[in-house]
């Protein structure tokens, strides 16, 4: 009760020292800032990479290779995978990238046969502003993943063209999918057509195969790369997520790297908090004496003292975290390596635990010097001033 | 009617391994409703014996009896509470807290009551206009002179109607003619309302709005005067 009564005296301490203030909260907004764009890089990545338990799909690869460029696999593969058991459906992709190194601006096309396209839209994937039938019906039309439209500025009934390929935009995908909402769809033979002029269109980069089972995932990849083990193109399976975290290894490297600055914002955070309620403690020895003349206790001057670091860390965290959050959601990050793409988190939870861990940090910041002030003896702090 | 009653005080410090006790043995009553002038040399235990009436500082020996309750005998916070309830207190550099503005300044110990803003609101203005600052309420102190700012703090020390005011030489800084305006007032609230002060002072000449006059010494009580 009397706690909740010295919060406006708390807060009028804060706001009444304008400069000193606005200098903590934006050193703490900073800090949290970088804490959360990094945190969003790297829940991006773990969505991207990390197996869950309902896994179905599987890429396979040519052996040994990691660019889109250089895996090349008969189209013919299709049959004998599809004849494996547990498999459910294969579909035979050309994958063809503006770039293959790791970038924010990559244009991936996937090309798909034409009767496969229902397998090819994401699970949670909606066809918005055309129809799969829109696609068919144009050779060189293109479904566009909503993250690539929103980046490019791409609507329906557009030509736009990347790496040399010129495509029709018949229809966006709706999906939360990174893989899915940041590649465009087109049809197999037009992509092989256009990717290798005067090619045979009998080569693709790799088969996205569904098995029926998640509990087959491992051994319906195995049995695929024994089927072609001695084969003029040896395959390389994996699980979808392995297959994104084995091709953006560099990304996921440079996230768990990027995990260290997260620790020294949040360093950052606890100095600036530290520093700010030291001098205020100091700097107030004679008001916290006067207060305790008035009868305030000692413990109650400390939770004051505990309130203001709050406060600070909370507003800082706040308004890094809000900065951050609104960066990420309006920015669209996407990284591409080799074909496949990891985005910043654009869910709120990288800015809450920021904010939460902020806050935390503020309270264990202030609380020696508030046990140390709950415990001094008025009269020699008037004497000390 | 006796409000305070000091029995064989002493008070000890310790600095380092020297012991100073500026307080020995001290025996003292003072009437409620009294205006109580405490004079003495420099170090003769004047601020130390008004501490230990304020109940910010504690005797080492002896018992100091106010208002019936055995304050020697009280825990840190009980005396805390204690403070909020029964002193005021008055210092010579005024001691406002700078960030807060006159009004902010006199609600401090308001805070401690469990009465609603309303209330509050009533009691800071009261006591804003019984000191006759009422029109400064929104100036923080560094905009004050040197008067008004002491102005404030008694309006400070009696806006929870303390049981007794103390002063630790509340016109040392101010110049004769804002002193004697302080002294005034500090004597219209004994007057009109019954408030038991007890102020410490250098100046023989403010001696003149008491009623009794102390006269400490070493840390004893050696004279004590009673005016009519
Ligand atoms: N907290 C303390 N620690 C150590 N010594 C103290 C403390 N408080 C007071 N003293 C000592 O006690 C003695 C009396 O001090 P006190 O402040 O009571 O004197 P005073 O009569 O108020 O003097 P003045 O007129 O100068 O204000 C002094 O020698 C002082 O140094
Ligand atoms: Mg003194």
């Amino acid at each position: 009760m009397k706690l909740l009564k010295v919060v406006p005296t708390v807060l009028k301490h804060i706001k009444r020292a304008p400069i000193r203030s606005s200098l903590t909260l934006g050193g703490i907004a900073v800090a949290m800032f970088l804490f959360v764009m990094v945190e969003s890089m790297r829940i991006g990545v773990k969505e991207a990479t990390e197996m869950t338990a309902n896994e179905t799909t599987l890429v396979v690869y040519r052996e040994n290779r990691y660019c889109p460029f250089s895996s090349k696999l008969p189209q013919y593969y299709e049959q004998r995978i599809d004849d494996i058991d547990g498999v459910s459906s294969v579909v035979p992709i050309q994958i063809h990238v503006s770039n293959c190194g790791a970038s924010l601006d990559v244009v991936t096309f996937r090309g798909i046969p034409r009767d496969s396209i229902e397998h090819a839209i994401a699970k949670d994937g909606t066809i918005v502003g055309g129809t799969l039938d829109d696609w068919k019906h144009r050779g060189d039309g293109a479904i566009v993943g909503k993250g690539l439209a929103a980046r490019r500025g791409i609507k329906v009934g557009d030509r736009f063209s990347a790496a040399g390929i010129d495509v029709f935009v018949a229809a966006i995908q709706e999906t939360d999918e990174a893989q899915d909402k940041n590649v465009a769809l087109v049809q197999l033979p037009f992509l092989q057509e256009s990717a290798r002029k005067g090619g045979t269109g009998t080569i693709v980069t790799q088969f996205n195969v569904e098995v029926d089972d998640a509990s087959y995932l491992d051994s319906v990849a195995s049995r695929i790369d024994e089927t072609f083990a001695h084969d003029e193109h040896p395959t390389a399976t994996f699980p979808e997520k392995a297959f994104v975290g084995r091709a953006a290894r560099d990304i996921v490297q440079l996230s768990e790297v990027a995990g260290i600055l997260a620790w020294g914002a949040l360093a950052a955070v606890f100095a600036l908090v530290a520093n700010a309620v030291i001098l205020a403690v100091r700097d107030r020895v004679k008001d916290h004496a006067v207060f305790q003349t008035l009868g305030f206790t000692g413990w109650l001057i400390g939770w004051m003292v505990m309130i203001e670091g709050a406060a600070i860390a909370l507003i800082g965290g706040l308004l890094g975290g809000a900065a951050a959050y609104t960066t990420v959601k309006l920015g669209h990050f996407t990284m591409t390596m080799e074909g496949v793409n990891i985005e910043l988190s654009t869910k709120p939870s990288a800015a809450i635990i920021g904010i939460a861990i902020s806050l935390g940090l503020g309270i264990f910041a202030a609380v020696v010097p508030a046990i140390r002030l709950a415990r001094t003896d008025i009269a020699s702090c008037f004497r000390a001033v | 009617m006796t409000l305070i009653k000091c029995k064989q005080i002493t008070k000890h410090y310790y600095r380092g391994s020297e012991q100073i006790t500026p307080l020995k043995g001290l025996d003292l009553e003072i009437q409620r409703g009294s205006f109580v002038a405490l004079m003495g040399p420099s170090g003769s235990g004047k601020t130390t014996l008004l501490n230990l009436l304020a109940g910010i500082d504690t005797v080492s020996e002896g018992e100091l009896i106010i208002d019936n309750e055995q304050i020697h005998n009280f825990s840190k916070n009980k005396l805390a509470s204690w403070r909020a309830d029964h002193i005021g207190y008055i210092f010579q550099l005024y001691n406002l807290v700078p960030v807060l503005t006159a009004y902010e300044n006199v609600e401090i110990p308001l805070l401690l009551h469990s009465i609603n803003r309303n209330e509050r609101h009533e009691r800071v203005s009261d006591a804003l206009e019984n000191v006759g600052i009422a029109d400064r309420y929104n100036h923080y102190p560094r905009q004050l002179s040197g008067g008004q700012e002491q102005r404030v703090a008694i309006a400070r020390a009696i806006v929870s109607n303390p049981t007794i005011l103390l002063a630790d030489e509340p016109t040392g800084d101010l110049d004769r003619e804002t002193g004697t305006a302080i002294m005034d007032l500090l004597k219209s609230l004994q007057e009109k309302q019954g408030q038991t002060i007890v102020m410490v002072t250098h100046d023989p000449q403010t001696t003149k709005w008491a009623d009794t006059v102390l006269h400490l010494e070493k840390g004893q009580l050696i004279e004590q005067e009673v005016r009519s």
